[in-house]
C-alpha cells in the first residue's frame, strides 16, 4: 500500500489557540478521501499545513514521497489545489487564466478540449466575474488539473452550488479518479461525501474523531445516512 | 519566462479594463501638460513644468496602482494560489511592478511629446541624465508603494494611505501647482514629500543647470533603501 499523503502528529497554534492537536492522517494513493468537520474544526488549517502554505508547529508531512517544504517546484508540478475562495486577478477572462495556468506546468493538458468536459466551451472569452458559481467552480477544477496532477486537493468545492452543477462536478471528479488521480476534499455536504469518498476522516477540535469508510462510520454511529451520522457524531450528547 | 510575459500582459489588460490607472497615470498628466503648456510664457517655464508633470505617471502607478493591486492580490488570496503551483508568487509581483514601470515611462514619453510638438519645447539639459534621474525617481517612489502594501493590514487601509499620499504629492510637490506659488507653510510641508525632491532633481537635469540637488538625491536614495528593506522585512503573502 502506498500513500499519497502521510501526516503525523500535526500541531498548529494560532496565537495561544491550538487548532491542530497532534493530528495523524493518511491518504492512500488512488482513493478519494474526505475531510469533514464543523466550521472551525481545522479542515482548512490541515490542508494549509499539508501543503506547506502554513507552517507547522510540530509534526511531519510527506506528500507523494517528499516533504512539501523542500522540492517545492517539482512537487507542485504533481499537485493541483483549489482553495475555498476562487482566487484570480479581477477581470481576467477564462482564456487568459487558462493560458497563464497552462504556462506554469511542464506537461499541461490541452485546456481547450477539456473546457467541453466542464461545459465551459462557450465561455472562452467571458470574464471570470460573469460566470455563475457553478461555472466558476468547474473552471477552478479544470485549472487545478492543468498540470496533470497525481494528487488533487479541493477545499469545499461544491459549497453553494445547485444540484445540477454539483452532479457535473462529481462526475468530473470520478472520471479523474478513474484515471488514477488521488483526491483529498473537504465538504459540508454529506451526500457528496457518501457519493464520492472511499474513506473519510471526521475532524473535531483539531483531532481525529472518527475515521474509516463511509460504511464503517455509518455502522459505528448506528445512523442510516451520513447526515444523521454527522449530526450524531458532532452534535451534543454524543454516546 | 512565458508565464512572466503572460502575467505582464495580463496586468496591462486588467488595468486597461479597469481604466483608473490609465486615467490618473496617462490621460490626466497629458491634460495637465496641455493646460500648463498654454500657461507657460517662456521656454524655461515650459521645461520646468514638463519635468514636474512628467512625474505624475510614476506617482500614480507607484503609490496608487502598485500598493492597491498588491493588497488586493493578497486579500483575495491570489498570491496564496500561486504558492501552490510550480512558480513563485514573486513572479506576479514583479510582473505588476514592470507593468507600473512601463506605464510610468509611457506617460513620461507622451507628456514629452505634447511638450515638444504641441508647445515647441526646447530641451536644454542632457536627455540621458534626465532619463537616468527619471528612472531613479520612479524606482524610489515605487519602493514607497511596496512599503505601503507590505505594512497595510487590508485593502481599505491601503486605499486610504495611497489616496492621502497621492493627492498630497499631486497638489503640493509642484507637479500641478508650481512649487514657488505655494504659501511658505505649504512649502515646508511639501519639503517632507519625496516627490518634491524628485521633481527638483528632474527639473535641474531638464534645465541643464549646474547640479546642486545633492540633498534631494541623498534623501531619495535613503528612502529607496529603507523602504525596500522594510518591505522585505514586513511583506506577508496572506
Amino acid at each position: 500500500m502506498t500513500y499519497a499523503i502521510e501526516a503525523e502528529g500535526l500541531v498548529k497554534y494560532y496565537g495561544n489557540k491550538q487548532v491542530l492537536q497532534g493530528l495523524n492522517m493518511n491518504v492512500k494513493t488512488g482513493e478519494i478521501f474526505g475531510l469533514i468537520g464543523a466550521n472551525g474544526a481545522g479542515k482548512s488549517t490541515t490542508i494549509d499545513c499539508l501543503l506547506g502554505t502554513k507552517k507547522l508547529d510540530q509534526g511531519t508531512v510527506n506528500i507523494l514521497g517528499t516533504s512539501p517544504t523542500t522540492k517545492h517546484k517539482s512537487l507542485f508540478e504533481q499537485i493541483g489545489v483549489q482553495f475555498q475562495e476562487s482566487a484570480f486577478q479581477n477581470g481576467l477572462t477564462v482564456k487568459e487564466i487558462c493560458e497563464i495556468t497552462h504556462s506554469l506546468y511542464k506537461n499541461p493538458i490541452d485546456w481547450r478540449t477539456k473546457l467541453a468536459d466542464y461545459q465551459l466551451e462557450h465561455h472562452v472569452r467571458s470574464s471570470i466575474s460573469t460566470l455563475s458559481g457553478g461555472e466558476r467552480q468547474k473552471l477552478c477544477i479544470l485549472l487545478a488539473t492543468m498540470g496533470q496532477p497525481k494528487l488533487l486537493v479541493l477545499d469545499e468545492l461544491t459549497t453553494g452550488l445547485d444540484p445540477v452543477a454539483r452532479r457535473q462536478i462529481w462526475n468530473n471528479l470520478r472520471k479523474l479518479n478513474d484515471e488514477g488521480v488521488t483526491i483529498l476534499l473537504t465538504s459540508h455536504d454529506m451526500h457528496e461525501i457518501e457519493a464520492l469518498c472511499d474513506r473519510i476522516l471526521l475532524l473535531k477540535h483539531g483531532n481525529v474523531f472518527m475515521e474509516g469508510t463511509v460504511q464503517e462510520v455509518l455502522s459505528k454511529s448506528g445512523a442510516k445516512s451520513m447526515d444523521d451520522a454527522y449530526l450524531q457524531l458532532t452534535g451534543e450528547g454524543i454516546r | 519566462m512565458r508565464t512572466f510575459w503572460l502575467l505582464y500582459v495580463a496586468e496591462f489588460k486588467l488595468s486597461f479594463r479597469e481604466m483608473s490607472s490609465f486615467i490618473f497615470g496617462l490621460f490626466l498628466p497629458v491634460g495637465i501638460m496641455v493646460i500648463m503648456g498654454y500657461l507657460s510664457t517662456t521656454n524655461e517655464e515650459l521645461v520646468t513644468t514638463f519635468a514636474a508633470v512628467a512625474t505624475l505617471g510614476l506617482v500614480s502607478t507607484g503609490v496608487m496602482s502598485l500598493p492597491l493591486s498588491l493588497s488586493s492580490y493578497r486579500e483575495k488570496k491570489v498570491l496564496k494560489r500561486y504558492k501552490v503551483t510550480p512558480i513563485s508568487p514573486v513572479q506576479l509581483l514583479v510582473a505588476h511592478v514592470f507593468y507600473c514601470f512601463s506605464l510610468s515611462i509611457l506617460s513620461m514619453f507622451t507628456v514629452s511629446l505634447v511638450a515638444l510638438f504641441g508647445f515647441n519645447m526646447i530641451f536644454p539639459g542632457s536627455i540621458g541624465l534626465f532619463l537616468i534621474s527619471y528612472l531613479f525617481v520612479m524606482i524610489s517612489i515605487h519602493s514607497i508603494g511596496i512599503l505601503i502594501a507590505s505594512t497595510s493590514p487590508r485593502e481599505k487601509t491601503t486605499a486610504a494611505m495611497s489616496s492621502l499620499l497621492f493627492f498630497s504629492m499631486f497638489i503640493l510637490s509642484g507637479a500641478t501647482i508650481p512649487f514657488d506659488l505655494l504659501p511658505s507653510v505649504l512649502q515646508s510641508i511639501a519639503q517632507l514629500l519625496p516627490l518634491t525632491h524628485g521633481i527638483e532633481l528632474l527639473q535641474s537635469q531638464a534645465l541643464g543647470s549646474p547640479f546642486t540637488s545633492y540633498s534631494s538625491l541623498l534623501l531619495l536614495f535613503v528612502i529607496t533603501i529603507a523602504a525596500t528593506t522594510l518591505s522585505l522585512r514586513f511583506f506577508r503573502w496572506e
